[in-house]
């Protein structure tokens, strides 16, 4: 097992490759979406000859300081540093295990009650999101467990159910979520259920799990899983997926100051290849709020962690499609001036529900995207709550692009991960309907 | 050796713990015990207090008016002895068959009757779960759940918190209680591990009563018993004589000391015998004869064992035995009688406490649904109608 770990270890790497062959699905051109709210980059002119968004590029995310510091629903812990518009805060350029490590930092010296540990974190984690804390803040608050999957991963959830029954702040990370299951029992039948069985007596707010998720490249069976649908059915947790390195700051805050446990899955692709300026200071950004990236009038692209890139670059190429798509059985010309809405869900459970259906109230077609297989996927309960509320406005069924419903195979993830292409299809059939 | 401070050795001998080595069971009460009398008969007091309410909420399970029990016959001295060698103030974690703790600790007869019954008294589920599954945060009790052995490891980071808190570090221990099949489960190896890796002051008691349901011991394991694993652990360990309170009692005293001074954990196996039906739903005579059983109430008996030790210091007799039996008796029927009188929690209570905080819509919206069902049928539905009226105020707080 550590060997494969270790091996996953170079997904770091992956990035960059994987970026290579998303340009390769198109050499065409993307520009601006068609009539939405420009963005910060969008308003930077493209580069000669246009490019095709992709992590490393996207729009979505946000590089000044400008456009960081007023990044949607940010709530500050500290007061202004100036009695500047922006408040004086400062910015630094991370990615996004730099900002899980800046997160974890706060919260330790935030709170002498928080305890860090899991396999591996001591040394700085196989992700580097630990790194330094152990010399920082001490080996009796950042600490290895023992490296065996029944021990560590549902010991892990155990030990830190245990500290936050006693009103502590336990910060557990299990290395990869396709080895949550192990923990699955501690999660769901203790976590979950600990304030609802002591009648409110006991509780274990104080646990945030954090996990790594989605896939990477190359991760096959058991380092490319999308959990979070399996907890669906377990009330009493919440489930949390970061886009960015703000996002992840933000949210990992909330989740760990949250009065309730929290299931922090960090998609492990974007942990290098997104960066942005993120806030130095303590910030949360709120749970149960999904955040509207792109606006539209037409259609709702809906997603959350990695596939949000890959929604970006559908929605390139649907406005101005590559050469070898300009067909118009490909992507007819009417569909090139949809107006898609793009949305961040954000948090998985519970999901915010409103904000889904007032979007889709007001376009009228849906698509999900995620990585996880289709059946029981977090796509079908949403699909279904869709329908209830806005069948009235439906004018498509809603569609789900997702994993397929087999494992992970490791040669065939060009074809089991929902790409651009797959994403474009469904907008257009979902239009064209 | 690197990893290894054995000897070495040119022999080639595979060690078998169970032949080469037995870990012997230590026991105090043929009669050596020192101890003041008024401990004493706290202790025999607290364990008979037990079967008094064993006797009775056995019965009323089988007549209908609770729906499900479990009894602690046999086990008396090893959950009261181990109670009683505890702060009142440690962290109990336990599996489901150690009401004593609570006993010894002052939990009252209403209390139980509270839970068992899930009426408005009982604060400690709300009525949702089911009997025994007590919790007292003011006992320092930890709110009992069904699934087995998941407290172990739970409990190891209860003992690393106590270590981590300024105001109890040096001063309290966490106790888990577990049998010898939950001890089967991967989270027992998960709690023995972190426990003895990370330094936390846990007190890990084993029940060995000789069954999980229906499967023997023999069944559970080919070892030495659970004590045997403990070496492995790195994990100080002792068997003691479940069935004598003293010995029990001293084990988990000395346990204690070591590990609130160590900050590490200790192992103690209590050998007992489980003289009652795993549950009520369980008929143990279908898998060990009666005559078994009653050979063990007879011949090792931990309440008549803790008597004649009283006896034999002047510090009890027979009259103060019919005086308790009949006290115990008349207050724990009083206090069932005045438990089923009451009503549940308010039905609304249902859907709270699954968040901390502000509800979330989805659960609003369910228990809405509920009060519109409610509203619409609650009136011509006999089923819903009859319900109803158990709930403090007839479920009004839905309508």
């Amino acid at each position: 097992m550590h060997g494969l770990r270790q091996h996953a270890q170079t997904s770091r790497f992956v990035s960059r490759s994987t970026l290579r062959t998303l340009r390769g699905v198109s050499a065409c051109q993307g520009r601006r979406y068609a009539g939405t709210t420009p963005t910060e980059a969008q308003e930077k002119p493209p580069p000669a000859g246009g490019e095709l968004p992709s992590i490393a590029t996207s729009k979505l995310l946000r590089v000044t300081r400008e456009t960081a510091l007023k990044s949607p629903g940010l709530m500050w812990t500290s007061e202004p540093e100036s009695a500047s518009p922006d408040g004086g805060r400062e910015t630094r350029k991370m990615n996004m295990y730099q900002a899980v490590r800046d997160a974890l930092g706060i919260a330790l010296s935030t709170d002498e009650s928080a305890v860090v540990f899991g396999e591996d974190v001591a040394f700085g984690g196989v992700f580097r999101c630990t790194m330094g804390l152990a010399q920082e803040y001490g080996k009796e608050r950042v600490f290895n467990t023992p490296l065996t999957e029944q021990a560590s991963t549902n010991g892990i959830a155990g030990f830190g159910i245990g500290l936050a029954a006693m009103g502590q702040t336990a910060i557990a990370e299990i290395q990869f979520s396709d080895y949550i299951f192990p923990a699955f029992d501690q999660l769901v039948n203790e976590a979950a259920k600990i304030r609802y069985r002591s009648g409110g007596q006991f509780n274990v707010g104080g646990l945030t799990v954090r996990t790594p998720c989605m896939s990477v490249g190359h991760g096959g069976l058991y380092h490319s899983q999308s959990p979070e649908g399996f907890f669906l059915g377990a009330s009493g947790l919440k489930v949390v997926v970061p886009r960015s390195p703000i996002q992840a700051k933000g949210l990992l805050l909330a989740s760990i100051r949250d009065p309730n446990p929290v299931i922090f899955m960090e998609p492990k692709i974007l942990y290098r290849s997104s960066v942005e300026q993120v806030p130095i200071s303590d910030y949360t950004l709120p749970l149960s709020k999904m955040e509207t990236l792109v606006r539209g009038s037409d259609l709702t692209l809906l997603t959350w962690g990695t596939p949000l890139y890959t929604c970006e670059m559908a929605m390139s190429m649907l406005s101005s499609p590559p050469p070898s798509l300009q067909g118009e059985d490909f992507v007819p010309r009417d569909a090139r001036k949809a107006n898609i809405e793009l949305i961040d869900l954000r948090t998985i459970l519970p999901w915010d529900m409103e904000g889904v259906i007032e979007s889709v109230n007001r376009t009228g077609r849906l698509v999900i995207v995620h990585e996880a297989g289709r059946t029981g996927g977090v796509g079908a309960e949403i699909a279904a709550e869709v329908q209830k509320r806005c069948f009235l406005k439906l004018a498509a069924p809603v569609k789900r692009v997702c994993g397929w419903d087999t494992p992970v195979g490791l040669q065939y993830e060009k074809f089991y991960i929902p790409d651009a292409l797959r994403i474009l299809d469904a907008m257009v059939e979902t239009l064209k309907y | 050796m690197p990893n290894s401070a054995s000897p070495v050795t040119t022999e080639l001998h595979f060690f078998d713990a169970v032949s080469d080595k037995v870990i012997p069971a230590y026991r105090v009460l043929d009669g050596n015990g020192q101890i003041g009398e008024a401990f004493a008969r706290k202790i025999y007091e607290k364990m008979s207090l037990l079967p008094a309410l064993d006797n009775v909420l056995y019965n009323v399970q089988r007549q209908g008016k609770i729906s499900f029990y479990m009894t602690t016959h046999g086990e008396e001295a090893a959950v009261i002895g181990s109670a009683a060698g505890l702060d009142d103030t440690d962290e109990v974690m336990g599996q489901y068959r150690e009401m004593g703790v609570l006993l010894w600790r002052g939990f009252s007869l209403n209390a139980i009757m509270g839970q068992c019954l899930g009426n408005e008294e009982d604060s400690g589920t709300k009525g949702r779960q089911m009997p025994v599954h007590f919790g007292s945060p003011a006992h320092h009790f930890h709110t009992i759940s069904s699934p087995l052995a998941t407290q172990i490891p739970q409990a190891a980071g209860v003992g690393y918190a106590l270590k981590r808190d300024p105001a109890r570090r040096g001063k309290n221990c966490t106790m888990v209680y577990f049998g010898e099949g939950a001890a089967s489960e991967g989270d027992f190896h998960a709690g023995m591990l972190l426990a003895s890796v990370l330094g936390s002051p846990t007190v890990f008691f084993c029940r060995n009563n000789g069954f999980a349901i229906s499967t023997p011991a023999a069944e559970q394991y080919a070892g030495d018993g659970i004590a045997s694993r403990g070496p492995g652990y790195g994990v100080k360990t002792v068997r003691v004589d479940g069935n004598d309170a003293l010995a029990v009692l001293a084990a988990v005293r000395e346990a204690r000391r070591y590990a609130i001074a160590e900050s590490k954990p200790v192992l103690i196996e209590a050998t007992t015998y489980r003289v009652g039906h795993h549950s009520t739903s369980d008929d143990s005579f279908a898998y060990r004869p009666r005559s078994e059983v009653e050979n063990w109430k007879k011949t090792d008996n931990p309440l008549w064992r803790m008597r004649r030790f009283l006896e034999g210091r002047g510090w009890w007799d027979e009259a103060a035995e019919q005086e308790m039996k009949d006290r115990y008796k008349n207050e724990v029927l009083a206090a069932f009688r005045r438990g089923e009188t009451l009503k549940r929690h308010p039905l609304g209570e249902l859907f709270t406490d699954v968040y901390g905080g502000e509800m979330p819509w989805h659960l609003k919206e369910q228990r809405d649904e509920l009060s519109a069902l409610l509203k619409k049928y609650s009136n011509v539905w006999e089923p819903w109608k009859k319900e109803l009226a158990k709930f403090q105020g007839n479920g009004k707080e839905m309508l």
